[in-house]
This record gives C-alpha cells, structure tokens and sequence, in this order.
C-alpha cells in the first residue's frame, strides 16, 4: 500500500528526572502536510520535535522511518530556539557554507531567499549585528535554500514581526505544493485546511 | 571530502574572524617560561638546563587544557551542534575538521615557538628539534583525548575544573613519553621507542575519538 507517512510515532513517552513530560503520543509526519504541534510552555514540544529529528530518545515507545528514504534525516531542516548562525560571519557567508559544496547557483540560491526575505541589504552584514526578530529571518531563510524532505521548526513564528509571518506562511505553503513537509510547534492553535492539522500537547 | 573541507575552510574563517586569540597560547607559554627562569635562578645551571625541556613540554601540556572547552561550545551555544547531529551525515568528519582547526588555530603555534623558547635558553638543537617533533605528534593526541572529555561536559556552566581533572589523568602516559623523548635525547640516549609509541598513541586516538565525540555529543544534548 502506498503510504504517505514519512516518520511515524508510535505510543512516545518522555519521563525527565522522574516526572512526566508526555505520555502515549502517537503522531505522523505526512508527505504534503503541515503539523502543528500546540500547547502551553512547559509541555513538551520541543522534547517531542527533539524525538522526531532522532536527537532524543523516548523513554518508551518508537519513532520510525516510514518514508523509503533511508538518509531521510539527512534531508531534515531543523530550527530551533538557538540560530544556528555564526555572529562573526556574515549573512551571505552563513547561507553559504548551509549549502552542500556540490551544489552548482549557490549564490543564486542566496540571493532568491534574501529576496523572499526582502533582507538584500543585508547580505554583507555581519550576524551580529543583526536584530533578533532579523536573525530569526536568516536562519528561516535556510528551509528555503536546502534540499530537504522535512522541515522540523520549533516555534518559527517567535520574533518574527507580522509581515514576515505571512512571507513565512508564504513560502511553508509554496513547499508543501513541492511535497515538503512540515512540522512546527506554536502556542497557538491554527485554522486548519486540506493541508494542515492541529495536534495539542497537554 | 568536499564537506570536509568546507567545514574546515568555515573553521578558519572563523578563526580569523575571532582576532586576536591565536596569540595567547603564545603569550601564555612565554610567561610561564619566564616565571619559570626567574623561580629558578639560584639553582645550578647545569640542572636547570636539564629542567628546560620538561617544563616546556608541561607548559604546552596545561595550554593544551586551556582552552579545550571552546572546541564545540560555540557550537552549542549558538545551536548549530543540534543540527549537524540531526544530519547524522557528517558527524564525524565534522568533528575531526572542528577537532583539527582547533590544533592549527591553538596549538600549532605553541609548537613551533616551544623550541624557540628552548634554543633561547640555551638548549642544544639536536633536543630543541626532538622537543619540536613530541609536541608535534603528542599535542595532537592531547586535543584528540580533551575533545571527548569537552564533548561529554559541554552542557555544563562551569565545565572548565570539571574538564581539567578529567582530562588531566588521561594525558600522563602522552607526558612521559613526550618527556622521556627529550630527556633521552639531552642525555644523548636512544628515543625512537618513545617517538614510536607517541605516534601509534595519536593513531589510536584519532581512530576512536570521532565516535566517541559524536556519541558523547548526542549523550550531552539529550
């Protein structure tokens, strides 16, 4: 049978120093599906983003590569609280050492992500002198310039003011189109459609 | 191979970028070796001369330590550690260009002036040379070893006394071979064994440390 599932969780619980963080979750990541995990601070959700993208291991239960992909998490973009970006390089310069050597039209990879991003003027100018809500910006920009199967982002929306909320819904919509998929975590329930969901962590 | 030059020409880059911290190693050994020279002046020449190479080969030893910890904690500090370990493509290549750059950028030049230091008070050439070649092979190894141990204590806050006394045991076999190589060579002795022995220490070391770092990493950001 033909399935979209690309990575599978099957009755997933997380105990940290003997408390409980979750318990009995069984969630899929599906080809062309945005999931949007949701609950309040302290529930959990970046330990359950950690689960998916194979950092953490789960007390019990198992996540699985469903997809037929065996270097699937190769072809994972994740961006997490942190930036991932080096303060004393530039923005070209972090977006370009992002992008594997072997790819040909690096710069103009570049140059259409700093565009979607309307961020051009910046391209020379170091990270650390950007503005949090900018740098935000710059490590989102890297879901656009990578190859990848799965973007896995932990709370996107955060710093980002509302302008650039709707290029970033933008551009999660355009990849989806692509047979992207994508997880992100909110504090905030969002409206579903024909391609996304809602999952709340209590 | 491609990745692991990017990464490596990233590494230097940064480097660069970070001004003048090359240097301090440097610094760092030229005062020891001064406050060394000026605590021992009243002791014989002849025993001091004996003394030199030795404690130069521990001055570069404890530099070694330093600055151990910045190996990957910028790294983790900025959040790019949590992504190259998802990408479990490159892991230990990455961490032999980390461990690497770290050498050149830290090391490497204690190396090349540590002997300097020696012909300047007065050492032989013939030892300088051999002081030159066991830090060349044992610093490596030392880097190599104080990485796992920097990986292992990288989500600490204060990881700096931690790491030292972890990694300080750990180094001694390294010491007295490197030790032992110049002593033998002031005394005209054989040292071929220990150079030997140095250097299948470093192949050992650098065979085993790329997994043990990447699972130490990974045991480190659970």
């Amino acid at each position: 049978m033909m399935t979209n599932i690309i990575i599978e969780t099957k009755d997933v619980t997380l105990y940290r120093n003997d408390s409980k963080i979750f318990e009995g979750i069984s969630i899929d990541i599906e080809k062309t599906k945005l999931l949007n995990i949701y609950g309040r601070n302290g529930s959990g959700k970046t330990s359950l983003l950690k689960i998916l993208t194979g950092v953490t291991e789960p007390t019990s239960g198992i996540v699985l590569n469903r997809s037929d992909d065996e270097t699937l998490y190769e072809k994972i973009i994740y961006v997490g609280h942190k930036s991932g970006l080096k303060n004393n390089l530039t923005v070209n310069e972090n977006l370009y050492y992002f992008i594997k050597p072997e790819e040909q039209n690096k710069t103009t990879k570049i140059d259409t992500a700093l565009e979607i991003y309307q961020m051009m003027n910046y391209k020379n100018t170091l990270v650390k002198n950007l503005s949090h809500g900018q740098q935000k910006k710059v490590s989102l920009m890297k879901t656009i310039i990578a190859d990848a199967k799965v973007w896995i982002l932990d709370e996107p929306y955060s710093a980002l003011d509302a302008e650039s909320i709707k290029i970033f819904d933008m551009t999660i919509e355009n990849y989806i189109k692509q047979e992207g998929s994508v997880v992100v975590t909110n504090h905030k329930k969002i409206t579903e459609n024909s391609w996304s969901k809602n999952y709340q962590l209590n | 191979m491609k990745d692991l030059l990017q990464i490596i020409n990233k590494e230097f880059l940064l480097v660069a970028r970070s001004g003048y911290g090359v240097f301090m190693p440097v610094a760092y050994l030229l005062i020891i070796m001064i406050l060394f020279n000026i605590s021992i002046s009243f002791v014989d020449k002849k025993i001091t001369q004996e003394l030199i190479p030795l404690m130069i080969w521990i001055s570069c030893l404890l530099i070694c330590i330093l600055n151990l910890e910045t190996i990957f904690k910028e790294d983790y500090e900025d959040g790019s550690l949590e992504m190259f370990l998802i990408n479990k493509k490159n892991i230990e290549s990455t961490i032999i260009a980390k461990i690497f750059t770290h050498w050149v950028s830290s090391n490497f030049p204690v190396v090349i002036i540590a002997p300097m230091v020696a012909l300047l008070l007065g050492l032989d050439s013939h030892t300088a040379m051999i002081l030159f070649i066991s830090l060349l092979i044992g610093t490596p190894s030392l880097t190599l070893i104080g990485s796992i141990a920097a990986a292992l204590t990288i989500s600490l806050r204060s990881n700096k006394i931690l790491l030292s006394l972890m990694v300080l045991p750990l180094y001694i076999p390294i010491l007295i071979y490197g030790t032992n190589a110049v002593n033998n060579s002031y005394f005209g002795i054989s040292y071929q064994g220990e150079i030997t022995m140095m250097i299948l220490l470093f192949i050992l070391f650098l065979l085993i440390t790329p997994f043990t770092c990447a699972k130490a990493l990974l045991v480190a950001l659970d």
